[in-house]
């Protein structure tokens, strides 16, 4: 066995990761330990534990070499696949989605792991496909790879997952050297779904589509194309709206216009605002947050976790925590930027792309910024998948980082 | 198509990978940015108006109930006060089987099975927070519940102090009643514009005005008569105590660092009503279903009696009335929520002769002794032939007896003589067609018609001043409120003084202040001191002649005054008019009384009038009768 070299390993990236875990485990406390009920009361137990599961967790993520990983990437992408596919069939319901493995009263979130090995599959391909980069056939693999898992989790239906794999489709292969122009087109028929429910919106959406078409100097036929498909995207959105289910609709209703139902579907925004806002500068105390104790945030410690933060520590808690989440993604970004193994850069600003995207999104949602997507924070959130494989991410974050000079 | 692009130089160009991670670190910094000022935003700038609202979450104010003001009568009788009632309550918490407890609760409470149920799933959500079964539920039903209290967990009751009106609807009108403030009617007077924005998110901060001025829903709200016209006196200060709940309604206890605000007792009220006289009010009506009655004292205006028939039981309208009963008495036909003495307008008939009469002497157009064409039993004007009363005519008469016997022919004359512009000049200027002012809600001012609402109802020209023949004797589109018809004889009463009409005496502020209200005078009646001589031998003729209208008005050893009326209307019979006064040399009391679809005034209205001026001046007689309409013990 290699000798230990300390100095190579990134304590500081650990050490926050560990702070952060230690914080959502407090949080989760606060939140539950009013509650009348002796298992909620102790669901923090249960988060250390999957805490120290985490943590030996990432301990074999990092011992196990680089080299696996690439290897069996797409192998663990095709057992991901199936899982989800096995999901839609079995999988036990809550809340109307179908989103948890029960095994042996463990629930398990297939997508959480899924999206792991969608960066590894990603990664690969990204590091050995021989195509150059403005070529169709070196396109279509790539989206393909993170549609097809976000369409199996889009299924659940879990909206804010799916959206996790256009995270990552879009921040790696922007990190494969994609130019910005062609990430904007990439994600264009996603903008058009979302501008065609207003005809302003989606001309005006239009009009920037085809000068960008135009500065580029595209093949003629593929830009035609390209707008057709668009023209496409756009005309199902009435579909799409309709296919929504009644919750995800007063979800996006609600968050264009929290006050339409104060007491039904907007009273999320509304109660995690006021806990958030009422913290001040420097919150109500630990364990004092009122919104919190007598429970007028619902799922407080899972998605509104950081709504107990801001009410109890106030806007400096908030953003030291901004603080502890920036560093580690800045870290990530740094040692995607200094691997020298292309698979392992891939994989590491993949990493960091998800993390980074799962609390801005999650912040957003619990200030107003953003719709109820049903995004847990990474670390802090309660919830056994969620930490494990924000564990196995930091254990592969470790690994990249002692190991950035293989090739 | 193996390549998008013909070119290999681009907008934006290859980025090296060190450059990338820039771009990627200054995205995140953007967003952490946003995110923070966000956050600023939230936890900074707004966090005064979130932390109130938080306050708002989790703080309950428990009511605490200020007694209201208790109403008395100017000998200070105790009118209305309140009593103790239990209303019951059900924690849902504390239930373990719903059906059980329904089943049982129903018939203890005397509730629908299903209504029951359906009230308390309706009520179900906030689990903690108690649900109002019944009110005013009787002793007996409580000692059931507490008897009972194993099998029927989570049902409570609390004492509630709910007002006591006389029994028998007595006086009704004058007092009103108090009801429960829902919420629709609350927010129905809400400020709809309020600004939106931020401060739509929570419902709780619009406050309606009624919010403001201190009313909540399932507080109590003065409605008509006193009730109404001083609830901001009677309601007193509710204060109330805090208490910390949690989301689902369940109560953590008192709030550490806030006082209770203390409840402060409402104003006390003595009325000018004579408990006495409205008692013999009442009674003299106790067998017509329609009527009303006004008693002033001249000298002040102060209202004696005032009753308006149908009356209602306010004890009733401020209890659990069912839907059913409510709409059993706003279909009633003979509208019993009106109060007929400031509310409804009638024509005034023969009363009003006095006005024409008075507009003939001021003007100079007749005296006393006048003598005009004798009366045959009808007049002929044009093509017209109007009646009088008496088919077979007065014969000759001058003014005083054409007014004593009530002659329509001479009436008729004397009206041609004054003129449709001078006529209807002096009905404004002696108050009619205007409100009297009096302390008692919703009053009506009655019409009086013009030359310009003649041309816009018939058209210019099209209509002859012969209108004017039916105004003279009180007929045709004139329409007083019997208020304004004692208020009028108040004035022909004394020297042509009206003193405004009030019904507030005196205040009694919880700190025992008194204030006692002043009495104002409301106007001057246009006329001579001789004119009203000359009115008040006629009204003194029209009682004590032998041959009087109002002969049945005569008391022994008293003077009354007055002057009878028989109001046609085209719904049925006349109504019966008598407005008088006595003594007639000083006088202490005037009455008008008017009682619909009955007859002739003289016949029924004016024995009616002798009663309460006959109470009144020679009171003391069954004194103790007052009190017995009062149900109960005084407090």
């Amino acid at each position: 066995m290699i000798k230990f070299r300390y100095k190579n390993f990134d304590w500081g990236l650990m050490a926050v990761a560990l702070i952060l875990s230690v914080i959502g485990i407090l949080l989760i406390y606060s939140a539950k330990h009013y509650s009348a009920n002796v298992v909620e009361r102790g669901i923090y137990l249960k988060q250390i534990v999957w805490l120290f599961l985490g943590f030996c967790a990432c301990i074999i993520v990092f011992l196990i070499p680089l080299r696996f990983y690439e290897v069996f990437s797409y192998v663990l992408y095709f057992i991901a696949l199936s899982t989800l596919l096995l999901i839609l069939i079995v999988g036990s319901s809550k809340m109307g989605a179908s989103r948890w493995f029960s095994l042996g009263g463990l629930n398990i979130q297939p997508s959480e792991f899924a999206k792991i090995a969608t960066i590894f599959a990603l990664s690969r391909y990204l590091a050995y496909s021989k195509r150059s980069i403005y070529s169709f056939r070196w396109l279509v693999p790539v989206i393909g790879i993170a549609v097809l898992p976000a369409l199996l989790v889009l299924r659940q239906p879990d909206l804010g997952t799916s959206l996790v794999f256009l995270a990552i489709l879009i921040s790696m292969s922007f990190w494969a050297g994609v130019p910005i122009f062609y990430l904007f087109l990439i994600v264009s028929p996603f903008i058009s779904l979302i501008c065609a429910s207003h005809w302003v919106a989606w001309a005006l959406f239009f009009l920037i589509l085809i000068i960008i078409l135009y500065h580029l100097r595209l093949n003629f036929l593929f830009s035609v194309g390209f707008l057709l498909c668009n023209l496409a995207f756009g005309m199902i959105t009435p579909l799409i709206w309709n296919r929504l289910h009644d919750y995800q609709k007063d979800r996006i209703i609600v968050f264009l216009d929290p006050g339409r139902d104060p007491q039904g579907a907007g009273y999320q925004i509304i109660q995690s605002k006021i806990a958030i806002g009422s913290g001040g500068l420097l919150g109500k105390g630990y364990l004092q947050g009122s919104q919190t104790k007598l429970a007028f945030l619902p799922h407080q410690h899972t998605d509104f976790v950081f709504s107990v933060l801001g009410e109890e520590l106030g806007f400096w808690g908030s953003l030291m925590l901004l603080g502890l989440f920036s560093f580690i993604i800045v870290k990530g970004i740094l040692i995607a930027n200094k691997a020298r193994n292309a698979f392992a850069s891939n994989a590491a600003l993949g990493i960091t792309s998800i993390l980074a995207f799962q609390m801005l999104v999650n912040i957003g949602m619990t200030v107003g910024f953003l719709p109820v997507t049903g995004l847990p924070m990474p670390f802090v959130s309660y919830g056994g998948s969620s930490m494990l494989s924000s564990w196995i991410v930091v254990g592969l974050l470790l690994a990249i980082h002692y190991r950035w000079y293989e090739y | 198509m193996e390549r998008l692009r013909d070119s290999n130089e681009f907008i934006g160009g290859f980025i090296p990978r060190k450059q990338r991670a820039k771009i990627l670190i200054g995205f995140l910094g953007i967003s952490i940015l946003v995110l923070s000022l966000r956050l600023f935003s939230l936890q900074v700038m707004k966090a005064s108006y979130y932390k109130r609202i938080s306050d708002e979450n989790r703080i309950r104010l428990v009511p605490l109930q200020a007694p209201r003001g208790i109403i008395t009568d100017q000998n200070g009788r105790v009118i209305t006060f309140n009593r103790p009632s239990y209303t019951v309550f059900l924690i849902p918490y504390e239930v373990k089987n719903l059906d059980f407890v329904a089943e049982r609760l129903a018939p203890l409470l005397n509730l629908d099975l299903s209504t029951l149920k359906e009230r308390l799933k309706a009520n179900w959500s906030r689990r903690y927070e108690p649900i109002k079964l019944k009110k005013d539920v009787d002793f007996k039903t409580i000692c059931v519940i507490e008897e009972q209290n194993q099998d029927l967990p989570g049902v409570i009751y609390q004492v509630e102090q709910i007002r006591r009106y006389p029994d028998c609807g007595w006086a009704g009108h004058v007092l009103g009643y108090v009801r429960e403030l829902s919420k629709e009617e609350l927010s129905s007077d809400s400020v709809s514009s309020a600004e939106k924005s931020d401060f739509s998110e929570s419902t709780s901060l619009k406050l309606s005005p009624a919010e403001r001025r201190g009313y909540r829903p399932g507080g109590y709200i003065g409605r008509k008569g006193v009730e109404k016209q001083y609830d901001d006196l009677l309601r007193g200060k509710e204060g109330g105590t805090f208490l910390e709940i949690t989301a689902a309604g369940k109560i953590i206890g008192p709030l550490e660092d806030r006082e209770p605000d203390l409840p402060v007792k409402g104003t006390d009220i003595k009325l000018t009503l004579d408990l006495d006289l409205q008692v013999e009010a009442e009674s003299a009506l106790m067998n017509y279903e329609s009527a009303a009655v006004v008693a002033i004292d001249p000298a002040n205006g102060e209202i004696l009696a005032l009753v308006s028939k149908p009356g209602f039981d306010a004890n009733l309208l401020a209890g659990a009335l069912s839907s059913a009963e409510w709409n059993e008495i706003l279909q009633n036909p003979l509208h019993p929520l009106l109060s007929r003495t400031v509310q409804a307008t009638y024509a005034p008939g023969s009363t009003l002769k006095l006005l024409t009469a008075a507009i003939a002497l001021e003007s100079g157009i007749a005296n006393k002794n006048t003598y005009l064409a004798p009366c045959n039993g009808s007049y002929r004007f044009g093509r017209r032939t109007f009646r009088c009363w008496r088919p077979e005519g007065h014969g000759r008469l001058n003014l005083v007896d054409a007014i004593i016997h009530s002659c329509d022919v001479y009436f008729y004359q004397l009206g041609l003589k004054v003129g449709l512009e001078e006529w209807c000049r002096y009905a404004k200027l002696c108050g009619f067609a205007e409100k009297v002012g009096v302390d008692l809600p919703d009053e009506v001012k009655g019409f009086v018609p013009s030359l310009e609402y003649y041309n816009k109802k018939y058209g210019k020209g099209e209509w002859v001043k012969n209108l004017v023949i039916n105004l003279s004797i009180g007929q045709g589109e004139i329409l007083v409120t019997p208020l304004q018809m004692a208020s009028f004889y108040c004035g022909l009463a004394t020297d042509g003084t009206i003193y405004r009409p009030h019904i507030l005496k005196e205040i009694t502020s919880p700190d025992g202040r008194v204030s006692i209200a002043q009495s104002e005078v409301w106007r001057h009646l246009p006329f001579s001191s001789a004119t009203l001589g000359v009115l008040k031998e006629a009204m003194v003729g029209v009682v004590n002649d032998k041959d009087g209208t109002g002969v049945l008005a005569q008391i022994p050893d008293v003077t009354v005054a007055g002057k009878t009326g028989t109001a046609q209307n085209p719904h049925g019979e006349d109504h019966a008019w008598f407005v008088g006064y006595a003594p007639a040399k000083d006088p202490k009391i005037v009455v008008a009384v008017v009682m619909e679809n009955i007859g002739h005034g003289g016949t029924f209205a004016a024995p009616v009038a002798k009663r309460i001026i006959d109470k009144y001046l020679k009171r003391g007689i069954v004194a103790e009768r007052a009190d017995s309409v009062l149900a109960g013990d005084t407090p």
